[in-house]
């Protein structure tokens, strides 16, 4: 969080420097099955960022101590790709990747079936492609569709959106400009169909009444995207809910 | 690579296939699968290109870094190229550092790019002796169903024609086109069942022996080769495969030029 408050992000008739209204999302597609060596996969286009997931297994788990009696294990990894930011990434792990991929592994957990598959692994891979703030909940979201595709049984989808604060202002998924000059930062993972919670960071400045204007922002936003997931599982397999 | 379930029963199959002269997917010997081509899909990247082949799919991502140049060639810029093969791609893939086959490919791609001459490095020069623009070409796998080196080589160099290089947030003038004034297209032969076919799919590269790679240029100028993988090859099968080359070149850059 920047916090450069003379940075004028709001305009007089409360709009955004893309035009959104405070609580608006960017707008989101979602394609499944675009990894056709994949088990299961999707990429997601959200604002600008590009993201794509793709899960293969469950497999046998190897190596053999990672394996579980009684479960399946899952092995996610987040990475951003070199050429997805505007000053190159070097390739390789860093400490911010490695901690979006347990977070990321952590919500997972809390949905994916694992009881079913013991012994055996699920390998979800999440690559940025394209960054432009808030590429932990694109990946998280993309991933929940990815494994849906593989047909992985989970008791929800998760849906991740970020809300913040942007010249004293709440709104909701913040671009690129409100999140290096924004207040606060607020990323949730909602279990759509229960309203729980499975995934949740938040850093910056934000008052009480501001902290439940973002939280409820995000808990709205999620059944949005939610939407845009189930049509877009859909649009490849028919039916709906 | 992992290894196939049943290596033995793959290899019998293609060879048996080769005897009538099929290949396993129906392709003729010198045939390419379906080819795609998308421009600049990644808006963060100065030039890029999305490119599919079949099942397999690979993006090139151009960046540009400020450097300054090598004692020797003060008045020169850089190249740097570097492909990734990241579990994303394939269920044979584990987390790791680059494989010795990534490495590999990132190297032959580089060459040739940089021997056809295409980038002029001498126009990367800023200011002699202090600061030289490095291009930096990034292969990055999506879904890896045979033929990477192809993918990558083709992605890099239509992502180069159509890269930006960015002076302006570097404070360093106006952005402009980066020059590619000439088109080296790479084409990958592989031996299996005994012969040798274009653009292998993986079931042909795990149950197949060697490969050849062969980067051509603008009237057919050569500018890099590589043999990779165990096994032997005649001087009459290279004749054959770089008449294939030839032709085969010629379209893609008539492809490329007509994006």
């Amino acid at each position: 969080m920047g916090g450069y408050g003379d940075v004028q992000m709001i305009d007089e008739d409360g709009k955004r420097v893309d035009g959104r209204g405070p609580g608006d999302l960017r707008p989101i597609e979602i394609e499944v099955g675009v990894v056709p060596v994949a088990d299961g996969s999707a990429s997601i286009r959200w604002g600008a960022n590009y993201a794509i997931a793709t899960v293969y297994g469950p497999m046998e788990a190897h190596p053999r101590k990672i394996s579980r009696q009684e479960r399946a294990v899952l092995d996610v990894r987040y990475n951003m790709a070199p050429f997805s930011t505007t000053d190159r990434m070097r390739p390789g792990f860093n400490r911010r990747s490695r901690e979006i991929s347990k977070v990321t592994s952590d919500a997972l957990e809390s949905v994916v079936q694992l009881e079913l598959y013991p012994r055996s692994k699920i390998r979800v891979e999440i690559e940025v492609l394209c960054a432009e703030a808030g590429t932990r909940c694109v990946g998280l979201t993309a991933a929940s569709v990815a494994l849906a595709d593989a047909g992985i049984p989970m008791t929800d989808m998760v849906v991740s959106v970020a809300s913040g604060k942007i010249n004293g202002v709440v709104v909701c998924d913040l671009n690129k400009e409100e999140d290096n000059y924004g207040e606060a930062d607020l990323p949730m993972g909602v279990l759509p169909n229960t309203g729980d919670l499975v995934f949740l960071q938040m850093d910056g400045d934000l008052s009480p009444e501001e902290f439940q204007q973002a939280w409820d922002y995000n808990v709205n936003a999620a059944q949005a995207v939610h939407e845009i997931m189930v049509a877009a599982l859909a649009d490849r397999y028919g039916g709906g809910e | 690579m992992a290894n196939p379930l049943v290596p033995g029963l793959l290899r019998d199959h293609l060879s048996e296939l080769a005897d009538r002269d099929e290949r396993v997917d129906g392709r003729g010997q010198w045939d390419g699968r379906e080819l795609t081509i998308e421009v600049n899909p990644l808006p963060n990247a100065e030039g890029s290109a999305k490119v599919t082949m079949g099942d397999t799919i690979v993006f090139v991502g151009i960046k540009f870094q400020i450097q300054t140049p090598y004692p020797d060639r003060p008045n020169q810029g850089g190249l740097m190229t570097s492909a990734e093969l990241r579990p994303v791609a394939g269920r044979h893939y584990e987390p790791g550092p680059p494989s010795p086959e990534s490495i590999e490919m990132g190297r032959v791609v580089d060459r040739g790019i940089r021997e056809s001459g295409c980038l002029d490095v001498d126009a990367l020069c800023i200011i002699p002796g202090e600061k030289a623009w490095q291009v930096i070409i990034d292969c990055f796998a999506i879904s890896d169903d045979g033929n990477m080196f192809d993918a990558f080589a083709l992605a890099a160099i239509v992502a180069l024609k159509n890269a930006i290089v960015p002076a302006e947030r570097f404070d360093v003038g106006e952005d402009y086109p980066l020059p590619i004034s000439l088109m080296p297209i790479m084409c990958s032969y592989h031996k299996v069942g005994g012969r040798f076919v274009y653009d292998a799919s993986r079931e042909e590269e795990v149950g197949g022996d060697e490969r050849i790679h062969i980067t051509l240029g603008d009237d057919g100028h050569v500018h890099s080769l590589q043999k990779g993988l165990k096994g032997v090859f005649t001087a009459a099968e290279f004749d054959e495969i770089m008449t294939a080359a030839r032709q085969r070149v010629s379209e893609l850059q008539e492809i490329v030029n007509n994006l």
